[in-house]
């Protein structure tokens, strides 16, 4: 027995080695990046580099250049913006549709809902050229809000996948029960699927956020507009502006653009995990 | 079954309008309109005149060396970022699966660079790969293992490479946390009976846990596959394609042509075939993991 537990405590030290040195490995980039944004913009060029900038060199005057410039803020809105009605849309049709596919099983709706999720196998990237034709004769190129409808499409599949997951799950008892009372269609997905299937919305729209946050190739396809730039496009376009980038405000405004998404995961780290295992676990 | 009667078809259908509307509009109509214009003679300059083709795009596509090379690139990459991530995120969820404290904390920390945007951890990978940068300084100066700087995103398997190793570090999260998930379903009694049965810790993993978590594994390689083949952002952004085209993977060669020459048609003809052997293969590799089960 003692032999055992011996093997066991070796086991578990060996695990936590592991996974310390992993963890370690794993975290340099980010660590260099903000520590990159934290020393003067002219010392990039110094040599050797250092990993760590000198104590007595740390500065937060790549932040403050960013943060002086009226454009950065116009960036983070023109983000937000969009962020936010894409996952509020998102979450409204889907919502929707994963109520009826969920609970009104026919022919039609099973063909319908496969039909959805078989649209996944397909990159998003490649109906690249279509859909810019597409927002061309429909007057959206160069809009911000023309990215919405784009990206609540592209949502649409794992957002109804996830969401009818939870709408399944709903006791047909209780649906029944609305029947009898008299109750139609709109109150029973307003006041009983929509309340009970939240968690399911939650995690979606976390997701939908990150998609729509970080979206770069279609944004930068049809915004040229500097004012209507999300912050990718914004962060990209820093990048090339000059012959020698200004690594140091590049990487300032990229912490600054990865605080919200990394204050909403830590928070809602829950949700994250729900979705993330839905479709893997069943297989 | 009498209640059920009641229900009212016409709010039914209300229900799955809009959403059908956006997604048939958006994503629906792109698909179709795919096909047709990767059979037209199409042009950035001439977009009003589309002339039939047949399948002249194709021809040229499937004639052109550099598709053929960003078509080795994609599958390269594909080939290398694919099991790359699944085996270390597997790794790290049998370790992660195996400890009692602090088990959230390396979860929430291996899983930032999933968040991460690509537009940023590709500027990041790039900084850390320049010439001058920080690797070449400590390969060099610090560890004396090179004897110069090596120019990383100037040549097409060390550009590529540069790619891949961001592709695989930004992708062990999910694996992570998806097998996470699975190894918790695989059943504990399972583990007992190898136990008795004397079986040593490999012995378990290739018997109990793998087959255990084989749904998983399915849908990790469709998942990662379709990823894979969709890479675009980080090239992009790390090399640009540089040199002529070299590190261009069929996304960035696709775009390329569309946007930069204008031909239209024959990036929609290339999109096509992708998007169709991304399907096939998406079936081939489902009916594979379905045969083996039986």
């Amino acid at each position: 027995m003692k032999r055992m537990n011996a093997a066991r405590v070796r086991a578990a030290i060996i695990r936590y080695l592991l996974l310390a040195v992993g963890t370690v490995v794993f975290t340099l980039p980010m660590l260099y990046m903000i520590s990159t944004s934290l020393r003067p913009n002219g010392a990039l060029y110094e040599y050797p580099p250092r990993f760590f900038p000198k104590p007595e060199a740390l500065t937060l005057e790549n932040y403050d250049y960013i943060l002086r410039q009226s454009k950065f803020y116009l960036n983070f809105l023109n983000s937000v913006l969009v962020s936010v009605s894409t996952i509020l849309l998102a979450a409204a049709v889907a919502s929707a549709m994963a109520f009826v596919l969920g609970k009104f099983k026919s022919r039609g709706t099973k063909t319908l809902f496969a039909f959805i999720i078989i649209t996944m196998i397909i990159p998003g990237t490649t109906m690249i050229v279509p859909q810019f034709e597409l927002a061309t004769k429909l007057g959206l190129v160069n809009r911000l809000w023309g990215l919405i409808p784009f990206y609540v499409a592209w949502v649409i599949p794992f957002s109804t996948f996830m969401i009818k997951g939870f709408m399944e799950n709903i006791p047909g008892e209780i649906m029944e029960a609305c029947w009898i009372d008299g109750a139609d269609v709109w109150t029973v997905y307003t006041r009983v699927a929509l309340p009970l299937a939240s968690p399911a919305l939650a995690s979606v729209s976390i997701f939908n956020f990150l998609t729509a946050w970080e979206e770069y190739p279609w944004a930068n396809t049809v915004i040229n507009d500097n004012n209507r730039r999300t912050l990718p496009i914004a962060i990209a376009g820093f990048f090339g502006q000059h012959q020698f980038t200004q690594w140091g405000y590049v990487f300032a405004m990229s912490v600054l653009t990865l605080i919200p998404v990394v204050l909403i995961f830590i928070l809602c780290q829950k949700f994250f995990v729900q979705g993330l295992t839905a479709g893997s676990v069943k297989g | 079954m009498i209640q059920k009667s009641r229900v009212n078809r016409a709010q039914l259908f209300a229900l799955l309008l809009p959403g059908l509307l956006v997604f048939g509009m958006f994503t629906v109509y792109p698909i179709v309109r795919l096909f047709w214009m990767s059979l037209c003679d199409m042009r950035f300059s001439s977009m009003l005149t589309q002339p039939f083709a047949g399948l002249l795009n194709y021809r040229q596509v499937f004639g052109d060396g550099t598709f053929w090379m960003v078509f080795v690139n994609s599958v390269v990459y594909t080939l290398i970022t694919v099991p790359g991530q699944m085996v270390i995120g597997l790794f790290i969820a049998v370790l992660l699966n195996g400890i009692k404290r602090f088990s959230v904390t390396f979860r929430v920390i291996n899983y930032l660079p999933v968040v991460t945007s690509w537009v940023i951890a590709s500027l990041v990978f790039r900084y850390i790969f320049n010439t001058e940068g920080l690797l070449n300084h400590f390969l060099w100066k610090v560890l004396g293992v090179t004897s110069g700087n090596i120019r990383w995103l100037d040549t097409r398997w060390s550009g590529l490479s540069v790619a891949m190793i961001l592709g695989i570090w930004k992708g062990i999260g999910w694996n992570m946390v998806i097998f996470l998930a699975a190894l918790q379903q695989v059943p504990k009694d399972l583990y007992e009976a190898a136990d008795i049965d004397g079986c040593g810790a490999w012995k378990k993993f290739v018997c109990v846990t793998l087959p255990g978590i084989r749904g998983t594994i399915l849908f990790a390689l469709i998942e990662l596959t379709i990823g894979g083949f969709n890479v675009f952002t980080s090239i992009k952004m790390i090399t640009g394609g540089k040199p002529a085209h070299q590190t261009d993977t069929l996304l960035t060669w696709m775009y390329y042509k569309a946007f930069s020459t204008g031909q239209f048609g024959y990036a929609a003809a290339l999109s096509f075939v992708m998007a169709l052997s991304l399907g096939l293969l998406a079936i081939v590799q489902f009916r594979m993991m379905r045969s083996r089960e039986a």
